[in-house]
């Protein structure tokens, strides 16, 4: 039953690949590939039956027990060959004639048939063939493999045993040897190092760096004998390795994936779409990345660092992460409707980010497709039911920064200052009360004196502070009656009167009032957080029929879903507890998850391309031993992120060239065999960040507030409610040159230049960019005033750093953007383009001039405009080539 | 292996690959990239009404009581509170929650019968009272949503959370431009000229949510880049770009041929791309080659750009272009409070211009193939929020019933369909819900909303989620 014929190796395939091609171009790659022509192969459940049952049975006849039709059920083999409502057996195992389900898919009779044509499903020949040679076999059922905790695997054996640096190596040669392909040879050593940096730090290598790398190899290779060559070789490039894993932009790269996940922006989403402060809580994932903090640990104290016993202040503000959802403000909000809305949200978000499971489905209805029902959903929500949230914003308050619960942040010269600050002002409020009690003390004197100086103004001491008062009516009135007779309102008038006129006092109150101010200034300055805080009695919560916050159905109670190995009773019901199960050893997915998204990273697509969804309609992984060997050193290596990525660099696997031929693309387009290195466009982040590194621009400080970079006048206020936040003001300085990452993030109007490179809006969790190829971006890179200044500082150190020679000059733009010498075929290209450029300004030099205005920076004035203007051209030509754009 | 191939391969992908000219190979590399995604099948999928759309859409959320929904009796209960019997404990809005009283307000505005249908109309629209015999209006749209935000994204994308695509980024999808130099989804917004609160927009709205993002709306902005980085730099010429893009594509073939990528291609070809659009939206948005009578037929704010007048005749050059889905936005309607001065000046904004768009169409035969839709996101209370004199008064947010009209490709013209109750508060006959109407209008364009499905989080989902019927008694005869 189990024995797999010499071709199923191919068989990876969900059959519904089948159609999805055209003569004349191309294959499907090979390892979705499905060959069931003889008919003695044997059909594996979860490759070939799974995806054909629950994309065309489960909806009605799968989990939804209130969908479920004709009494059904398909995704549970005690279910399927019992009986259902009408008394057939939909599947006798082993008997394809008494299977009632095979009469009704083979059925011509439309009112007969399955699926019914109106869900427009219907099934190909191919897929009715499986399903009968499936029961034929004995319709054997196997758990989703993503639900079985992942086993140590043996390592493969493969014939080109040098080839292998590591573990994957050998299951990625493994795999290749099966389909008579050759792993590529290793990329130039300029190529490799490029690829690590951007990789490892989002940054280009400087030139520097490429020199001694390069240097440091080649003295390695030319070592006396092979063996120590290679092992040399092999120290050099581990160092290297390590040398951008210890890197203060590691954390940065890594967080830019997170923020995504997380779902994190400098506004709160909605409507108006006013700021938030949230930057602490990013900052603490840089941090938390660079220290490599294990990930079971950045787990829990995201989750619910707050309910660490003697939480810091860092493992509160780590749970920022489902603080970062959106929030509604809008005036006719109904609180119950959002809270809820949160809710669901941090359920979905923890499902999708740790799991790799679609629990969106969930919060109307039991999962079609995978064993989870709508009360798993609530009984998740329960964790994150229980926080001093109000489900509405801060709206109309004078201070809108963050929506309670948050925390306040104080730096300890904040913290200095503020105390400074409210001495003086205690100090001058002491000051004040002292005068208060002199003037009352000598009340009784000044009224007497003032009353007198009135009667005969020549008499008196020209001093005296009544002198220069003239005495309104109304006072003079009461000072006119016996002080028996004044009433108490009346005594504070003249207190006050008698204040008002004293200099002194004056002095003071307004200093008073000053330091008030000050103090409210500098308080405001500190900045905050969201944070997760529980209330002390837990709401109740109830299922909500059909997701709708107004229609609450049976009480739930915090757990987590049935299908999945329990929580130990151990751990507390609350997030603490929910956060430790996430990272628990016998949980089968969560070190799966994450190792395919950080092998996403580098190589461009995950080991299970459906990096979001682990589920029964997610795809299956192209090397699934691979997967599970790495997800279980990831967990026996204290879940040490650095390891995992040291060890998948340092694979021979990641080292081969990114070339290509068209024999390889025609078997594996998409290179999921990996027979050649990773090739794909850079992020929209790293494609900005490598502009302003290579041209000097960049201003490396990590961290810190949110930054406005340059960007298009006007955009904001065509949607805008055109007021206060809702009006871009650029930043000026350092600001308009820090990293992508932190250019402030306003999810109404996200920053085009990011959006067009594939950016999400960060409304939602977003586990895997889409990379697409548009006119738009060809436009964004040419035209937009970042790429334009950035060439003009490019051009400026091709002029002032390099040999004076043109060709030199040429050569280190090159070495700068791409790490790599040009040949002499684009050497060439290179300094047609200066001479005509230089030539073209030479009779327009205002154009030179013009050009060379664009950017908030100027640059020095050690060229002429005719020359700095076209090594801009050229320098833009650079930043606009393909392999520019792109990590090869 | 590989028969039964050609049909599952869409319309969209031949349109766009051809019209980009990638390699066969790049084809095949995007082909294999997407086949997870299950691409549309054949599309459209029977033949179309529409091949086009404008959508005209009134941000902020317009009075039926003051345009559309005639309810004479009203009259008779000025400041009188709303019987409990229509009010039946619906939900409020936090904003009116608290109200002490529901007193009912009449529109100050009177209604006329129009065209040969008779149909009842306000005083507002005069300009769209000419227009009577090739519209339909729908007295009967409902939505959940009760708040601007979740009710404009339900209206976009058929989900009340952001997070899935417009009905522009599913069309651009699912049928993609006829014209190789401009997007297949074009978005114009435009300010209020009165005084009155603008509620703000968000991209999401015309985003593609899950679908790959080159399917997203492009926006168009009046000014020096009607697309954003659409001109060259200070200093750089056409000819100084052409040149400099010479050596660009010079280079990138010298890789291309070491690398063998055919995403090299597909960059090369983007980059001709780009330097196209660059050429033809100079050309689209030049309103100088608008004759006179153009201006006078859109009225006095159409020469002004940015308007809602302006993006209408920009609209109608789009389509004439074969843009897939233009959408308008015009923001300003959500009166609160001094509804009869503020719905007015909206009225001065939209009324002449989108008349005019629809009979230039008309004129220039364009309307037999595409559709022009009107309306907001919801509707307004028939009680009034704030004080209520005989002059003046506010209305808040409504979601039980509200009322859009249609025009163009396939449309029942001259009619209304559905109906609400005498306090237009609650539907009285043939309720249609944001689902139904969106599958309406795919059924205009040829297209089963059932069927337009995208696969995500291994879930196939549609613009209509699990709802919508077509509306067979606002369409023109049957579309087989």
């Amino acid at each position: 039953m189990k024995i797999r014929c010499a071709v199923t190796h191919l068989m990876r395939c969900p059959a519904r690949f089948f159609l999805t091609f055209m003569t004349g171009f191309a294959t499907l790659p090979l390892w979705t590939m499905s060959v069931l022509s003889a008919s003695d192969e044997v059909v594996q459940f979860n490759q070939d039956v799974r995806p054909i049952l629950a994309n065309h049975c489960y909806h009605c006849h799968g989990p939804d027990s209130q969908a479920r039709k004709g009494g059904l059920r398909l995704d549970v083999r005690e279910h399927a060959i019992a009986a259902s409502d009408s008394g057939n057996f939909a599947i006798v195992p082993g008997d394809v004639q008494s299977s009632h389900l095979i009469e009704r898919i083979l059925s011509e009779d439309l009112s007969v048939t399955m699926p019914p044509s109106e869900i427009q499903k219907p099934l190909s020949l191919q897929q009715k063939e499986i399903l009968k040679r499936w029961i034929e076999q004995g319709a054997e059922y196997e758990p989703h493999w993503s639900f079985m905790t992942p086993q140590l695997p043996n390592l493969p054996e493969v014939k080109e045993e040098s080839w292998p640096e590591n573990e994957i190596d050998k299951f990625v040669l493994a795999r290749l040897e099966q389909e008579g392909l050759q792993p590529s040879k290793a990329a130039e050593s300029a190529t490799l190092i490029r690829r690590l940096s951007f990789d490892l730090t989002g940054l280009p290598p400087s030139t520097s760096d490429v020199e001694t790398f390069e240097k440091e190899m080649n003295d390695a290779r030319t070592h006396a004998t092979q063996e120590s060559a290679e092992s040399r070789q092999e120290a050099v490039y581990l160092k290297w390795v390590n040398r951008f894993l210890d890197s203060p932009h590691y954390g940065e790269r890594m967080a830019v994936d997170w923020l995504d996940a997380a779902r994190y922006a400098d506004t709160n989403g909605y409507q108006v779409d006013r700021d938030r402060q949230m930057y602490l809580w990013r900052d603490w994932v840089i941090n938390a990345f660079n220290s490599n903090m294990p990930f079971d640990q950045m787990t829990v104290e995201q989750i619910a660092g707050d309910l660490l016993p003697n939480a810091t202040q860092d493992q509160k503000i780590a749970t920022g992460f489902h603080r970062n959802h959106m929030l509604n403000e809008e005036g006719g909000v109904i609180p119950e409707e959002f809270l809820a809305e949160y809710c669901a949200d941090r359920v979905e978000t923890t499902a999708a980010v740790w799991l790799g499971q679609t629990f969106n489905c969930t919060r109307c209805h039991d999962h079609k497709f995978d064993p989870f029902t709508q009360k798993d959903f609530y009984g998740l929500y329960a964790f994150f039911h229980n926080v001093t949230e109000k489900g509405i914003g801060n709206y109309g308050a004078d201070i809108r920064i963050n929506a309670p619960p948050f925390l306040k942040v104080i730096s300890s010269e904040q913290d200095a200052d503020l105390a400074r600050l409210r001495r003086e002002h205690d100090d001058a409020k002491k000051s004040l009360a002292d005068l208060d009690a002199k003037l009352v003390a000598e009340q009784a004197a000044w009224v007497a004196s003032l009353l007198s100086s009135e009667l005969s103004p020549s008499e008196q001491d020209s001093n005296d502070t009544a002198k220069s008062t003239t005495l309104p009516n109304e006072i003079r009135a009461i000072l006119n009656k016996q002080q028996p007779d004044r009433s108490e309102a009346e005594n504070k008038k003249v207190t006050e009167f008698q204040q008002s006129v004293h200099p002194d006092h004056k002095l003071l109150s307004e200093g008073v009032a000053a330091l008030s101010k000050q103090i409210e200034e500098a308080d405001k300055k500190v900045p905050t957080a969201l944070v997760m805080e529980e209330l002390p009695t837990p709401r109740e919560t109830r299922v909500l029929i059909r997701g709708a916050y107004d229609k609450p159905g049976d009480v739930v109670t915090a757990a987590t879903p049935a299908s999945l190995p329990a929580m130990s009773p151990e751990q507390p019901r609350n997030r603490l507890g929910l956060a430790r199960w996430l990272v628990a050893p016998e949980n089968p997915l969560t070190a799966r998850v994450i190792v395919n998204r950080l092998w996403q990273s580098l190589f461009g697509v995950g080991l299970v391309r459906t990096a979001e969804d682990f589920g029964t309609q997610g795809e299956v992984a192209s090397h699934p031993e691979l997967l599970d060997w790495l997800a279980v050193e990831f967990v026996r290596s204290g879940w040490d992120i650095k390891h995992m990525l040291r060890l998948m660099t340092s694979s021979a696997t990641y080292r081969q060239s990114s070339r290509t031929s068209a024999e390889l693309r025609e078997r594996d387009p998409e290179n999921r065999l990996l027979a050649r290195g990773p090739r794909f466009r850079l992020q929209a982040e790293f494609l900005r960040d490598q502009a302003l590194s290579a041209s000097g621009l960049l201003v490396p400080t990590i961290g810190g507030p949110s930054v406005k970079s340059y960007h298009p006048a006007g955009l904001y206020e065509q949607v805008t409610a055109g007021s206060g936040t809702n009006v871009y003001v650029e930043g000026t300085g350092d600001d308009l040159h820090r990293r992508s990452m932190y250019s402030y993030w306003k999810r109404s109007v996200p920053n085009p230049a990011m959006l067009v490179f594939d950016a999400p809006f960060r409304e939602a969790c977003t586990l895997r960019r889409p990379r697409t190829n548009t006119p738009l971006q060809a436009l964004n890179l040419m035209n937009d005033p970042t790429y334009v200044e950035a060439a003009r500082f490019l051009a400026e150190r091709m002029l002032s750093e390099a040999d004076e020679d043109l060709a030199s000059q040429l050569s280190y733009g090159f070495r700068l953007v791409l790490s790599r010498r040009p040949t002499s075929a684009e050497q060439e290209v290179l300094t047609n383009a200066f001479h005509r450029a230089a030539n073209d300004y030479q009779v327009d030099v205002v154009a030179a001039q013009e050009l060379l205005a664009v950017g908030a920076k100027r640059s020095a004035d050690n060229h002429t405009a005719v020359q700095l203007a076209a090594m801009t051209i050229v320098a833009s030509t650079i930043l606009n080539l393909d392999e520019a754009i792109v990590k090869e | 292996m590989h028969n039964n191939l050609g049909s599952h391969i869409s319309r969209r992908h031949f349109l766009n690959s051809s019209s980009t000219r990638i390699g066969s190979a790049a084809l095949a590399t995007l082909l294999a990239q997407t086949a997870n995604a299950r691409e549309p099948v054949s599309l459209p999928h029977k033949p179309p009404k529409a091949k086009r759309v404008i959508w005209l859409t009134q941000a902020g959320a317009p009075s039926q009581l003051e345009l559309f929904d005639h309810k004479p009796l009203l009259r008779d209960y000025f400041d009188k509170d709303l019987p409990d019997s229509i009010r039946q404990g619906q939900r409020l809005t936090g904003m009116t929650a608290g109200q002490a009283r529901f007193p009912v307000c009449p529109s100050v505005y009177r209604f006329g019968q129009h065209g040969q249908s008779g149909m009842w109309l306000s005083e507002l629209l005069p300009h769209t009272a000419r227009i009577a015999d090739r519209m339909c209006v729908i007295r009967s749209l409902h939505t959940e949503a009760i708040n601007h935000d979740p009710a404009m994204t339900l209206l976009q994308t058929g989900h009340q959370i952001a997070g899935r695509p417009s009905t522009g980024a599913w069309l651009s999808y699912g049928l993609g431009s006829e014209n190789e130099n401009l997007p297949a989804f074009v978005v114009m917004i435009s300010r209020p000229s009165g005084p009155t609160n603008a509620q703000p927009l968000h991209e999401r709205m015309w985003g593609s949510g899950f679908l790959p993002p080159r399917y997203q709306g492009v926006r168009f902005s009046p000014g020096k880049d009607p697309v954003l980085f659409l001109s060259n730099p200070p200093g750089i010429t056409t000819a100084r770009r052409r040149a400099m893009l010479d050596d660009v594509a010079a280079l990138n073939q010298i890789k291309l041929d070491d690398y063998q990528d055919p995403e090299i291609q597909a960059r090369i070809d983007q980059y001709e791309m780009a330097f196209r659009i660059q050429r033809s939206v100079p050309e689209l948005t030049d309103m100088a080659q608008e004759s006179d009578a153009t201006f006078d037929a859109y009225g006095p704010e159409s020469k002004k750009p940015g308007t809602f007048a302006a993006n209408c005749v920009l609209a109608r050059r789009l389509v004439e272009r074969g843009v897939r889905f233009v959408q308008l936005y015009h923001r300003g309607w959500d009166q609160h409070g001094s509804l009869p001065g503020g719905i007015k000046s909206q009225c001065y904004d939209t009324d002449q211009p989108s008349a005019a768009l629809v009979q230039d169409l008309d004129q220039r035969g364009l309307l037999d193939d595409t559709l022009v839709v009107w309306g907001g996101e919801f509707g307004r209370t028939v009680y009034s929020q704030g004080t209520l004199t005989a002059t003046n008064y506010g209305r808040d947010h409504h979601p039980r019933c509200f009322s859009m009209w249609m025009a163009g490709a396939g449309v029942k013209s001259g009619t209304v369909y559905g109906e609400t109750d005498d306090f237009s508060y609650n539907i009285a006959r043939d309720p249609v819900h944001i689902h139904d109407l969106n599958a309406t209008v795919l059924h205009l364009l040829g297209l089963n909303h059932k069927a337009l499905t995208y696969r995500h989080q291994g879930r196939d989902y549609r613009l209509t989620d699990v709802h919508g019927n077509v509306i067979n008694g606002i369409i023109d005869g049957i579309i087989a």
